[in-house]
């Protein structure tokens, strides 16, 4: 199961994650990004949607990733925090993410960004840092 | 690894980085500030990102950074550039993705005396106008139609549906209005974000705050910029909102093949570009003026509910509660200008995330009450501390691309903020000093405590040490709203 740490930075939000597949990695970034955005509060799951995507390559597939999730906060109120990924290649994804309205907002997220941002596979799996715009 | 011994001292205020330190650098870097502030630029990630935008085609002169510069991600905040119009690149790492993030200001000549006692009722009617926080609607609804006119028509598009005088556009930058916007360039997607939450302040650092004049430093500018002391102002900033977000976002897609394209080597891939005058820049840069039109409607339309909440509250009780408009601000842009460069005359892109124009008096592109003062800067301190009016210098345009300081700048991440005192207790600190509180995320002040920041007093001094911008008023907070 992979898991997510948040980096220091001095002026938005950063996101160290560690993952055993590329779909864990894809989750746990989500995971770690709502943790910001919802803190410890939790969200009913009265919400499915269906997340199709196409990139260049798998950091553009990511950013791609986790703005949709923002776009869908910011424009329906909803946090997203169990997801299953029906196809998830290096520049294709489907995914079915659950989730529900978020009553009460811990942080902003603006985006996430391409900053420094490298996926690497490492013998346990992947790792990368994501920073935020916050 | 840089380190401030590869720095050269120019003089007091100014440290350079010799472009021969790294051959990919196409000119020196330049961080603006006195041994303090230069210091504090190693703290982070500030240098290496200043390098990087050093290593960018086209570029002018110098990468330079104004002395509240910190990490940013692309571009450090408080990053100026400018590039050739001709062979230079145009990047959406420049300007980030809060779109003319900026700063607009109101003053009265109303004494603070006089309004104490109706302090916390105007900063209430305020938050309930003005609708703040993550996922807040707007105070205006527009349909598609009206979005596209506010994108290419910006406070002029408010102005007309009777947000504000025309006194307010002359006291705006580019009069609230940039030409060569394009509502067609902006995506669906930034439209249906940005639609409904036109007249928001966001959340964030995005504040609104009711101040008064505590320092007047050179009273004949003072009087022309409106400002009189012990009198009470306005401090509204915000930007684009989800808008600019999604404008930014979109781009970095749309120019994602133009480094290849173009032959473009880029060292960070936020800093994606594509040559100005080419199909992609030209895109980029007709829906990010959209987005910075945008947000000139979106301040103008909070200035409104701000001046309405006052004449509520202060109708009948108060002689005069008009606020007139000193002027806005944008702190995130990028804007074609043209600049002296040795003995030529060169049409550049610059590119200004977290700066502020500062155009010295008698530049053309100033309005006629401002010709002979040079343009007001407005310099938001952080949460609970002073700010300052600055104006324009002619040393600015010679040396900065017309460019100055945007604030205190952070210096502590949000979780050593949290980590150093809770909300409640950064509230009851701003309770002691009289200072009125509203919002809803008492988490939002601790992050964005006073503590949080360098002090604002040391920026505005290394700017006015560098002769980049000089001091008009300074500022003390009554009352705050967070976003």
């Amino acid at each position: 199961m992979g898991h997510w740490q948040e980096i220091e930075h001095t002026a938005d939000l950063a996101l160290h994650v560690w993952a055993t597949d590329l779909a864990d990695l894809f989750a746990t970034a989500a995971q770690g990004m709502f943790a910001f955005i919802i803190g410890d509060e939790t969200v009913a799951h009265t919400h499915t949607l269906t997340i199709k995507l196409e990139a260049l390559d798998v950091e553009t597939l990511l950013v791609d990733w986790l703005n949709e999730l923002l776009y869908q906060t910011e424009v329906a109120g909803l946090a997203f925090t169990s997801i299953t990924f029906e196809c998830l290649t290096p520049t294709h994804l489907v995914a079915e993410v659950h989730g529900g309205p978020i009553s009460r907002y811990s942080r902003y997220v603006k985006a996430a960004t391409f900053h420094n941002l490298a996926i690497i596979q490492t013998p346990e799996g992947y790792e990368t840092e994501i920073v935020f715009d916050t | 690894m840089v380190s401030k011994d590869d720095f050269v001292r120019i003089n007091d205020y100014v440290w350079e980085l010799p472009q021969a330190f790294d051959g990919r650098m196409r000119v020196p870097a330049r961080i603006y500030g006195n041994e303090e502030v230069f210091e504090m630029a190693f703290r982070d990630q500030s240098v290496e990102q200043l390098m990087n935008v050093a290593m960018l085609p086209g570029i002018v002169k110098y990468a330079m950074a104004m002395p509240d510069v910190h990490q940013g991600y692309g571009f450090p905040i408080g990053g100026v550039a400018a590039f050739r119009y001709d062979e230079g690149i145009i990047s959406p790492g420049g300007v980030g993705y809060d779109i003319n993030c900026g700063v607009r200001m109101l003053a009265s000549s109303m004494d603070y005396a006089s309004i104490e006692p109706y302090l916390k009722d105007i900063t209430t009617a305020i938050f309930r106008t003005c609708p703040s926080g993550v996922g807040g609607k707007g105070a205006v609804q527009v349909s598609d139609k009206e979005l596209d006119a506010v994108l290419e028509q910006g406070a002029e598009w408010a102005i007309a549906k009777g947000y504000g005088t025309r006194d307010d556009l002359q006291r705006t930058e580019s009069y609230g209005r940039i030409a060569g916007a394009n509502a067609g360039a902006v995506d669906a997607r930034a439209k249906e974000r940005g639609r409904p939450q036109l007249g928001s302040l966001g959340a964030g650092n995005h504040f609104l705050e009711i101040d008064v004049v505590d320092e007047i430093y050179d009273p004949a500018i003072a009087e022309a910029f409106g400002l009189m002391r012990d009198c009470v102002v306005v401090q509204i900033h915000c930007g684009s909102r989800g808008l600019g977000h999604e404008v930014c976002g979109q781009y970095l897609h749309v120019l994602q093949d133009a480094p290849r394209k173009y032959g473009i080597n880029i060292p960070d891939r936020e800093l994606v570009a594509a040559p100005v005058d080419s199909r992609e820049g030209r895109d980029y840069l007709a829906a990010m003026t959209a987005a910075a039109n945008y947000a000139f409607a979106n301040r103008q339309i909070l200035a409104h509910f701000v001046r309405r909440a006052f004449e509520q509250v202060l109708a009948g009780k108060v002689r005069d509660w008009h606020l007139h408009q000193v002027y806005d601000v944008a702190h995130n842009i990028a804007k074609i200008e043209e600049h002296q460069v040795g003995t030529q005359r060169l049409k550049v892109v610059v590119h200004r995330k977290g700066a502020t124009r500062a155009f010295p008096p008698r530049h053309p592109d100033l309005p006629g009450v401002y010709r002979e003062t040079g343009q007001p800067v407005l310099v938001p301190g952080s949460m609970g501390t002073a700010s300052y009016v600055l104006v324009g210098t002619e040393s600015a345009m010679e040396n900065t691309f017309g460019s100055t300081c945007h604030g205190a700048g952070r210096m502590m991440s949000r979780n050593a903020a949290l980590k150093q005192m809770r909300g409640e207790q950064v509230r009851a600190e701003l309770s002691q000093q009289g200072i009125v509180v509203r919002t809803d995320s008492v988490k939002g002040l601790a992050e964005e405590a006073p503590y949080a920041y360098k002090d604002v007093s040391i920026v505005v001094d290394s700017v006015v040490g560098a002769g980049i911008a000089r001091q008009v008023a300074r500022v003390r907070p009554l009352a705050v709203i967070k976003g």
